[in-house]
């Protein structure tokens, strides 16, 4: 997870169900193919959400690091 | 010694897959519908208003605006399963290193405020929330369910309408955690902590119940626990009515909707067998809001638990989890709620919310059982023809 470099960052904290979800598709719909997006969250369940989503939507969850207080995701568009 | 090391691996990985991974929803939905069944074999069905409705008397009461003092929170059966719940899904999270106060930004925190309001308002003409209204009504052959159902689907569409205006006509909100992507690492981490104190609390938990037994409230002891179960069972699914209502909206995923038919079914079956069998009165959780009283306060209850993140069991176990924006939602959800159940009583409107509707009385017993679970079923299939298709999609 370290060396994945994003192109873009979308600050989710402190935002719970559903807003991490909608504004992680909105700023995915903008995004080139290839391109990472990486997601600040504090929402446990966007651990599970963001891998359902990324499956059901044909993306690739990249994964997750443990950030401080907080939790950085990582997933690539298609 | 060499046995120790394999037999403590097993107990990481059971530990982990118990108490630290998600459960799936269909385990929760299984495990709700019994527990639901359980309680009211116990003592009484499974609820959520009323006791909350409960702590906002008190506040009122100690600030002058009732009269009458409340009863006793610690005794007051739906009170007593309130607190279990929010405790349980606290010892759950704590367990899980879930717990967190989590600050919402300033857009969240009216959302969480309004939400609230709608749903305190909501609940107050349905006479019970999601819980209250919906599933418990349901599965104790209340015709209001169908209607406090055919409410939620509304609303939830609604306030689903309102959160994609929101995402696209208002600025997105800057989050209340100052951004800092470099930070010295903590000197303790005291999250480390948490699944001893989660343990603890459960044992406090099992105390408590054990108290109530020594002074003659064992069943009181034991609605506690139930309440407890029902919280730690809801927090490690991350159970979520809303989800179930709002999803195949927002994004044709059915998982949790299936979910909740499956524990209606389970749940109607076993309380059907508590009242055929005269363990429980057939009145009981019969709700007299068949009537406007469902349909309206169901779809303004919809509303404001899609706006707020949370319905009544969801707005709790979120409690119990941190979420600060549903600490905001639980206070204007119990005193709106509060406020008008007094304003309806004294204007009379209160009876005039809808009538006790018990089905057995048109369909027989088995009709009963089969109106609830057909109409369930054909939901269920509803909802997984619109994963398939999309048709009541609504496109972001």
């Amino acid at each position: 997870m370290d060396d994945i470099k994003p192109d873009e960052v979308l600050d989710c904290r402190g935002l719970s169900c559903p807003m991490p979800i909608l504004k992680i598709k909105k700023a995915m719909a903008n995004m080139s193919a290839g391109q990472v997006l990486e997601v600040l969250g504090t929402d446990p369940g966007t651990r599970n959400d963001l891998p359902a989503w990324a499956k059901r939507t044909g993306n690739e969850y990249l994964g997750e690091k443990e950030g401080s207080g907080f939790i950085h995701f990582f997933v690539r568009k298609a | 010694m060499a046995i120790n090391a394999p037999f403590i691996n097993e107990f990481k990985k059971g530990y982990h897959i118990l108490f630290r991974k998600q459960w799936p929803p269909i385990v929760g939905g299984l495990l709700i519908g019994l527990l639901a069944i359980l309680i009211e074999a116990w003592s009484r069905p499974w609820g959520i208003v009323a006791g909350i409705r409960n702590w906002a008397d008190w506040l009122f009461y100690g600030v002058g605006l009732y009269a009458q003092k409340p009863d006793n929170p610690f005794l007051f059966s739906p009170s007593v399963m309130d607190l279990g719940l929010i405790l349980g899904s606290f010892a759950a999270a704590l367990l899980a290193k879930e717990f967190a106060f989590r600050m919402p930004p300033k857009l969240e925190t009216y959302k969480g405020f309004f939400g609230g309001l709608f749903m305190g308002v909501g609940s107050s003409l349905a006479l019970g929330c999601n819980v209250g209204a919906f599933y418990t009504p349901l599965a104790n052959l209340s015709a209001s369910g169908f209607l406090m159902m055919i409410g939620l689907i509304f609303g939830a569409y609604l306030g689903l309408r309102y959160i994609l205006w929101e995402l696209e006509n208002l600025p997105s909100p800057s989050p209340a955690l100052a951004a800092t992507s470099q930070k010295q690492p903590p000197s303790f981490d005291w999250k480390m902590t948490h699944p001893y104190l989660g343990a603890v609390v459960l044992v406090g938990l099992v105390l408590a119940a054990h108290f109530y037994g020594r002074y003659s409230n064992v069943e009181v002891g034991g609605l506690l626990l139930f309440g407890a179960a029902f919280g730690i069972v809801i927090q490690r699914c991350r159970f979520c009515f809303v989800r179930a209502f709002r999803d195949p909206f927002m994004t044709g995923d059915a998982e949790i909707g299936k979910a909740v038919v499956i524990s209606l079914i389970v749940a109607v079956i076993g309380i059907t067998v508590l009242k055929a069998k005269g363990f429980r009165s057939e009145s009981m959780y019969v709700v007299p809001s068949f009537g406007w009283g469902s349909l309206v306060g169901g779809v303004i209850f919809g509303i404001g638990m899609v706006v707020a993140g949370g319905c009544g069991s969801g707005t709790l176990w979120r409690v119990g989890e941190g979420n600060l924006k549903l600490w905001i939602a639980l206070f204007a959800f119990a005193t709106s709620n509060s406020l008008l159940t007094v304003w309806l009583r004294s204007w009379g409107i209160r009876q005039k919310l809808g009538t006790a509707v018990f089905l057995p009385n048109y369909f027989g017993w088995e009709g009963a059982i089969l109106v609830v679970v057909v109409i369930s079923l054909i939901w269920y299939l509803v909802l997984a023809w619109n994963e398939q298709t999309n048709k009541f999609t609504v496109e972001l």
